[in-house]
């Protein structure tokens, strides 16, 4: 048996009454900008909800994410990256903002009851999975639909499993679920394959995988779990059931904006705004990595928008000292 | 060769230095046959204590004193316990505690040393009130980035009121007649007193909101 055993649960801070800045989100993005200021002797705060390293942390291997010619695993880079910005001294909340006024000066948040003020904001709030809204997705959300295969996928031991998405994430977890499945089946929308070409000769080197291209999900199945999903050819439009005991969706990502919409510009897709220093409509905010506009969803992409806020913020706090 | 990396062992080591304010005794039910996760959970749990001299590790036998097993309600192993004082406080780890569960194991030994933690003053107060037996049981696997939230919800409220909440992690995979029981094909999945149960995590206010909602829909 292989064990791992994460040390990056965050401990409780003592939050203070003022920072230079506060971070929203501990993915990628937000870590590094924290890196940054927190060097940069910022007084530096970050609040994340769920773990640091964001969805980063939630994929199995990573393999293109430079200074690691092995790959690495999604949990142990979220927990060094943590644990650099901690070195520096920046201080990580786990919750999220109760109220948040970011259009003021200074700017403020309410974290579990307590009012706090900072100088400047860098939000780094990612995206979160998808919903298709097809029938029975909600009812049947953790009765054997999921939009996470390295949380649930021990469930699905030599069962049958469909994949809803042949995009690189679709296809990259489809290779981590082969270790349990016996058969995982990759529906797609769309007549070819988007996913990287590597990842695909992967999947299909498991022997366990299909594909089935040019396919609408119209509905999943089953009375208290399921049982399988309802898919039409797009040409055709005949329908048929697929029968399957899991279904996994990875058909794209929304971003984590809730809290800002009123505030912050925003595109048509709800993707926050920045200009190449990655400043945001409002001053003092600047947001970074796969929340912002035109990003590219990516680990080493989400980096250096951090690093970019971060210095952008510090030169924009010691021209105003 | 230990199960700890060197570089977790001198970062734990840091942290509890810094943070640890009270001892705190880990009780730990296990047995040697037929429990595949007994021995590597007796290994972490005793590396775990060499790092500070406020970690102490009791190890019992399930069926050898079956009498303190029955006292903490433990009915499987590994099950972890933490105590303040001699005190239960309401916490268990079914389960070896690997991968993202170590995290919750570590905050809630923090938070047993502290003998506070962060759940805001109106909502201990209604933890406070609850005068009925309540059982949160939050199940996870170890690969689950999202579960310790759950799981640390669970801990926190219990620990506030442990003469009448436990909060207990279930290691899935290790407890397959529970996943089955409960359904389980998702986590995390919080279970409340047989009747209330929810998906994901969800913000302490709303935990204890489903636990309130529990006890009222039974009387
Ligand atoms: C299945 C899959 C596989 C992938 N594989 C790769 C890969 O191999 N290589 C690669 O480079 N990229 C990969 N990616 C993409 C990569 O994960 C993202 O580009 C990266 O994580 C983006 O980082 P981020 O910091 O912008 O946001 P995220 O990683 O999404 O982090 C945002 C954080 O903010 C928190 N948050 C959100 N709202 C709030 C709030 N209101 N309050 C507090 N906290 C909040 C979230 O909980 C989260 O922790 C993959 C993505 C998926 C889905």
């Amino acid at each position: 048996m292989d064990f791992s055993f994460s040390v990056s649960g965050t401990p409780e801070v003592d939050l203070k009454d003022s920072y230079d800045v506060v971070i929203i989100g501990a993915g990628p993005a937000g870590l590094t900008a924290a890196i940054y200021a927190s060097r940069a002797q910022l007084s530096t705060l970050v609040v994340n909800k769920g773990v640091a390293g964001g969805l980063a942390a939630s994929t199995e291997w990573i393999e293109n994410y430079p200074g690691f010619p092995e790959g690495v695993s999604g949990a142990e880079l979220g927990r060094a990256m943590q644990a650099q910005a901690q070195r520096f001294g920046a201080e990580i909340f786990n919750g999220e903002p109760e109220t948040l006024d970011i259009a003021s000066h200074p700017k403020r948040i309410k974290l579990s009851g307590k009012d706090i003020t900072t100088r400047a904001v860098i939000i780094a709030t990612g995206t979160t999975p998808k919903k298709l809204n097809v029938p029975g997705e909600a009812e049947l959300t953790g009765r054997g639909v999921s939009y996470c295969a390295t949380c649930d996928g021990p469930f699905f031991k030599d069962k049958q499993i469909v994949v809803v998405g042949a995009g690189s994430s679709g296809v990259q977890e489809s290779i981590f679920l082969a270790k349990f499945a016996a058969k995982i089946t990759i529906v797609e929308f769309l007549p070819t394959i988007q996913a990287e070409k590597i990842l695909v000769e992967r999947f299909e080197k498991t022997g366990k995988g299909a594909f089935i291209l040019n396919h609408e999900l119209l509905g999943i199945e089953g009375a208290d779990k399921v049982a399988g999903v309802r898919i039409r050819e797009r040409s055709s439009g005949s329908e048929r059931l697929l029968s399957c005991d899991g279904v996994f969706l990875y058909v794209g990502l929304a971003p984590q904006t809730a809290p800002f919409a009123d505030a912050v510009g925003l595109d048509k897709w709800g993707y926050i705004e920045v200009d190449s220093s990655q400043r945001t409509s409002i001053e003092g905010v600047w947001a970074a990595g796969d929340v912002t506009a035109g990003a590219t969803r990516q680990i080493a992409a989400a980096v250096g928008a951090g690093a970019t806020a971060a210095i952008e913020a510090e030169h924009y706090l010691s021209s105003k000292s | 060769m230990g199960m700890l990396k060197d570089e977790d062992k001198k970062y734990l080591t840091e942290q509890f230095e810094e943070k640890m304010v009270d001892p705190v005794p880990i009780l730990l039910f296990s047995q040697k046959l037929e429990c595949e996760y007994c021995q590597p959970t007796e290994q972490i749990l005793t590396e775990l204590a060499e790092l500070s001299d406020k970690l102490t590790l009791d190890i019992r036998n399930l069926q050898i004193e079956s009498a303190d097993a029955k006292e903490f309600e433990i009915d499987k192993v590994p099950a972890i316990i933490l105590l303040r004082d001699d005190k239960d406080q309401g916490i268990r780890f079914f389960g070896i505690p690997s991968g993202y569960e170590f995290s919750s194991l570590l905050a809630a030994i923090l938070d047993v040393s502290a003998g506070t933690n962060d759940i805001p003053d109106d909502l201990r107060a209604k933890i406070a009130a609850i005068d009925k037996p309540v059982d949160i049981k939050v199940f996870v696997t170890p690969t689950c980035p999202y579960c310790p939230g759950a799981v640390r919800a669970a801990h926190k409220i219990a620990m506030l009121n442990p003469d009448h909440i436990r909060g207990q992690m279930i290691e899935t995979t290790e407890f397959p007649h529970l996943a089955n029981k409960y359904a389980v094909y998702g986590v995390p999945k919080t279970v409340i007193n047989e009747n209330v149960q929810f998906e994901g995590t969800m913000p302490d206010q709303a935990v204890v909101e489903h636990v309130l909602a529990a006890l009222s829909s039974r009387d």
